[in-house]
């Protein structure tokens, strides 16, 4: 049952980040666009391309979906309305986020082309950017709910949120998150100016369809992870749980997608530089303020 | 009615329908020359409600703003041929479309044309984008390609050169055309369409094969091609006794069976090979060392290597019924490699052994001049051997290196401008840049027919050439203007330069992602070509807002600041940027009357540059309310003979128009641009950049490709 529930919640919040990222990028906001261009994409003629590394091509999108379909298990949308409460549910959402990495180098290997192989191998260079970003913040999280269960963690922001609680934490998580879901600044493996598309540059059809549903399911991942971790989860007065978590996640979805219009794109070698010397410093003072918060201050 | 010209096969029923009628409303145009040209020709792509798509593999809409020269219309032809169809063309303007089917819709080339031709359109696809007969297109630029071939194993071909995976021989070019013989690739079943080679073809480089072939055609072919042959036995290349009257692959060892005359060069080949590899061991005639190349009998050396003639490793001259001499050699191999040593005679022998069975069993991939590691297995991937020969970048990291064609359709770069960048990794190795191979400008004809063409011929700064025919064909006769008509034919310039500079900072910032600033930019750069001083006035407003944040962004600025240091001998905006304060305004007597005085930056980079033209945009808007009126240049009346020259900023630099009159028609002219001078610079200042930042500063130096050859 409430796997059923969650999946609807998954394909309606899909649905809306795909109209709030027709807002950011196209400047128009429709509520019938996304349908209409998945209905278009559907009847698209779907391409092989001749040389291409026929599996990989294949299972690229598909890995891509899975990935985000396991992260969106371990978030809870409301007590009780959750796939799977793991006890390491916060370290699942990790490996999970793991195949992303796998699923874009092999759909950018796949079709044989120097766009689309360029792209996949930047996405490379972009988890190692990332990877610690995503690791350390949580690591706070799960200090502060002495445990790595998603609910738990929510339960512990009872009191304070995290946002308030560990703001560092909060910023790294973000951009390491938009990193993950390659939202742009940091788009690096298929932009669109660099690489004309990139890793999606040879995805014709019903394949390239599956590819954009994939990532729209790992922005509303990373954005209900954002709510879990550091905004509280479904806690709030007056409305029903579940109704916070998904006004939340599309907030932050729709600030990530925002943020992402009015910046340029952002360099490989600059996100590299920023995510190790300054980031990495700052999730470990993090780290560390937490720790002595916890101990001093029992919120 | 009529159908559509890229219908996608099938019947227009039930759910296709509905397909049909979300296509309809999703429309995505992949532009043809390019947006900016586009938005030069005063189309505003959003207002229209049309979605760019960077590839055209994600376009449905192929958008031909304006005459596209021969070259361009060639690649065009490939872009058609990536999308996938459902497709359609949308040409605006008078086009020759070259080899490209004639267009679904045909409109003028204004926003309404646009407007209504994307009506058009939308009805043709509701009713048309599926048929149950659809036609068929193959891009002539992809009928031919080049591919490679090893001379021992035909079935092996590559798109690239390299080795034989099988035997380590050098592959050899062989030029194809026609339909991809592995077309089939490219199709799914019922889906029965293209071979699409990938990426490089939508840039119009192709040199493989991003053919597109109905399902039945490729089969068509493969079919004609095995009745020619069935007449003809087939025979292995390797053991001559296997024969066979179909094609097929040996019992023995699993080669593909070669048609028999095809076979008879390779026969002789193949015994030597068999024997280098140990299946035959038979001896060389005249053994002088112990390594030969199986292929060149003549060929020996002590040592492992490779074959000088053709690339083939070496292998152990192995005698019948003298295993001693192949041990022997196993051992020389082996002996001054750590691993073996202190294992003394054994250890030779079962070098030996391992030496055998790689020969008979792997020999072909070329492992023999590869070290052994302690503890790894032989078979191994050595990074050290697969690099090997391959260039080395400054990082020291050895790759392998990938030429990539860019343009003349990529979406990041001015349209026109083609570039093959050869890619180590994401940085740039080197760079080849070149503009387009415009068609010469007429003679022998009126002033006025050569001004509309020459200004027709560079679309980006129509008015600057325009005025610059004008100026030089007053030179020629010798006539003058009114002061006041040279200064509002002065304010019509400045005005392109502030539109042309808003649509190069649209493409930038299209360039770098920054979406709404790319929209804020191309919008306004379509209010101001075409309005009037006091329209300008109003606007003024609205641009400088956008100009300082163009200039304040932190963000953009660390994106630009640094990159792209531009020094030495320049012209136009970019040695401005860089502190030379060249300007052929300066200087000249009408701008003089204006107030006119160069604007310059200091640090040259591609920050000084969007600075410099965000600086020029504001002081063009001060020369156009100084001048107060705004007229476009008219050419002079002309008669007899002369000769006169004219120079000009143009808002990309000094343009220079040499022209000869006879007996009132133009005869002979000659033009010279800012592109090639600036071009040439492109390949040295994009060497070891990231490729991301390459492209930045090459859309930083606004280049006109359109002006290139004149």
């Amino acid at each position: 049952m409430s796997i059923a529930v969650i999946i609807l919640a998954l394909a309606i919040g899909c649905y809306a980040v795909a109209v709030l990222e027709g807002w950011a990028v196209h400047g128009r906001l429709s509520l019938t666009r996304p349908a209409t261009s998945a209905l278009a994409l559907l009847g698209r003629e779907q391409i092989l391309p001749r040389t291409s590394d026929r599996l990989f091509f294949e299972v690229g999108p598909v890995l891509l979906l899975v990935a985000g379909l396991l992260s969106v298990a371990v978030i809870p949308l409301a007590p009780g309305l959750i796939i799977t409460d793991l006890a390491i549910g916060a370290l699942f959402l990790n490996a999970a986020l793991a195949y992303v990495l796998v699923a874009l180098i092999m759909a950018g290997w796949g079709p044989n082309g120097a766009y689309g192989m360029v792209g996949g191998w930047r996405f490379l260079g972009q988890f190692i950017a990332y990877a610690m970003l995503i690791v350390m913040p949580i690591t706070a999280v799960a200090m502060r709910a002495e445990s790595l269960s998603t609910t738990q963690i929510v339960l512990s922001q009872a009191a304070l949120w995290n946002i308030a609680y560990q703001p560092i934490g909060f910023v790294l998580f973000v951009i390491a998150a938009m990193g993950v879901a390659w939202l742009p600044p940091i788009d690096l493996p298929t932009g669109g100016g660099d690489l004309a598309g990139g890793v999606e540059a040879e995805y014709t059809g019903a394949r390239l369809a599956v590819l954009r549903l994939a990532r729209l399911v790992i922005i509303v991942a990373l954005a209900g992870a954002t709510v879990t971790f550091y905004l509280g989860g479904w806690l709030g007065p007056w409305l029903p749980g579940w109704v916070w978590t998904a006004l939340k996640t599309l907030a932050v979805a729709a600030g990530m997608l925002a943020l992402g219009s009015r910046l340029p794109r952002l360099r490989e070698a600059k996100y590299l530089e920023l995510s190790w010397k300054l980031g990495i410093t700052l999730a470990l003072a993090n780290i560390f303020l937490v720790g002595v918060i916890a101990l001093v201050v029992p919120i | 009615m009529m159908d559509l010209s890229g219908a996608r096969q099938g019947l227009l029923r039930g759910f296709r329908g509905l397909v049909a009628g979300a296509m309809a409303r999703d429309l995505r145009a992949f532009v043809v020359p390019g947006e900016d040209v586009a938005n030069a020709l005063g189309l505003d792509l959003d207002a229209a409600g049309l979605i760019r798509a960077v590839t055209p593999r994600h376009a449905n809409v192929l958008l031909i703003a304006g005459p596209l020269p021969t070259a361009l219309a060639d690649a065009a032809s490939v872009v058609w041929a990536q999308m996938p169809r459902p497709r359609c063309i949308l040409a605006l303007g008078e086009v020759d479309l070259g080899p490209l089917p004639s267009a679904d819709v045909t409109a003028e080339m204004s926003q309404a044309g646009l407007i209504s031709g994307l009506e058009d359109l939308r009805k043709l696809i509701r009713n048309g984008a599926f048929a149950p007969d659809i036609a068929e297109f193959d891009a002539p630029a992809l009928s031919e390609w080049i591919e490679y071939t090893c001379p021992m194993h035909p079935e092996v071909i590559s798109d690239e050169p390299g080795k034989c995976p099988k035997c380590g021989m050098f592959l050899v070019e062989r030029r194809v055309s026609g339909a991809a013989p592995h077309a089939h690739e490219g199709h799914e079943g019922h889906e029965g369409h293209e071979g699409h080679e990938g990426h490089e073809g939508h840039e119009g480089h192709e040199k493989s094969s991003a053919v597109s072939t109905q399902a039945e055609k490729a089969h068509h072919q493969s079919d004609a091609v095995t009745s020619a042959e069935t007449s003809a036995s087939y025979v292995c290349p390797m053991h001559p006794e296997v024969t066979s009257d179909t094609p097929g692959s040996c019992p023995k060892c699993g080669m593909n069976l070669v048609p028999q005359a095809e076979a008879g060069e390779h026969a002789h080949h193949g015994h030597h090979a068999h024997h280098g590899h140990g299946h035959h061991a038979e001896p060389a005639s005249e053994p002088t060392g112990p390594y030969t190349c199986p292929m060149h009998p003549e060929v020996t050396s002590d040592a492992p290597g490779s074959c000088p003639k053709c690339g083939m490793d070496l292998v152990p001259q192995t005698e019948p019924g003298k295993h001693g001499h192949g041990g022997h050699g196993g051992h020389k191999h082996h002996k001054d490699m750590p691993a073996q040593e202190g294992q003394g005679e054994h250890a030779a022998h079962g070098a030996h052994e391992q030496q055998d069975a790689h020969g008979a069993h792997h020999g072909h991939a070329g492992h023999g001049a590869a070290p052994d590691i302690p503890g790894i297995e032989p078979h191994f991937m050595s990074m050290v051997e697969l690099t090997e020969g391959k260039p080395v970048s400054p990082d020291g990291l050895v790759m392998e290196w990938i030429d990539a064609p860019f343009g003349p359709f990529f979406p990041g770069l001015p349209g026109g401008l083609q570039m093959v960048l050869t890619l180590d990794g994401d940085s740039i190795a080197g760079a080849d840049i070149k503009g387009m191979d415009a068609a010469a400008l007429p003679s022998g004809v009126a002033l006025e027919d050569f001004a509309a063409s020459l200004a027709d011929a560079v679309p980006l700064s129509p008015v600057a050439m325009r005025e610059l025919a004008c100026r030089a064909a007053e030179a020629a006769t010798g006539q003058t203007a009114p002061k006041d008509v040279l200064t509002a034919r002065a304010a019509a310039v400045e005005r392109e330069r502030i539109a042309s500079h808003l649509n190069w900072l649209a493409g930038l910032a299209r360039q770098v992602g920054l979406f709404s600033l790319s929209r804020k930019a191309a919008d306004l750069q379509c209010d101001v070509r075409t309005a009037q001083a006091d329209g300008l006035a109003e606007q003024e407003g609205a641009i400088n807002s956008l100009l300082t944040a163009a200039r304040q962004g932190s963000f953009l600025r660390s994106k630009l600041s640094g990159i792209g240091t531009l020094k030495g001998a320049l012209e136009g905006p970019a040695a401005r940027a860089a502190g030379h304060p060249s300007d052929a305004r300066h200087g000249d007597v009408v701008y003089d009357e204006l107030g006119f005085e160069p604007i310059t930056q200091d640090q040259g980079d591609a920050m000084a540059r969007l600075r410099q033209r965000c600086a020029e945009i504001a002081q063009s808007l001060d020369l156009i309310a100084e001048a107060g009126a705004i007229a476009m240049p008219a050419v002079p009346r002309a008669k007899g003979d002369g000769h006169g020259m004219a120079a000009l900023e143009t808002p990309r630099g000094p343009a220079t128009l040499y022209l000869t009159l006879k007996g009132g028609m133009v005869s002979s002219t000659h033009l010279t641009t800012p592109f090639a001078a600036l071009a040439a610079h492109v390949p040295d200042v994009i060497k070891q950049m990231e490729l991301a930042d390459a492209l930045t500063v090459i859309g930083s130096l606004d280049l006109d490709p359109w002006s290139a050859t004149q």
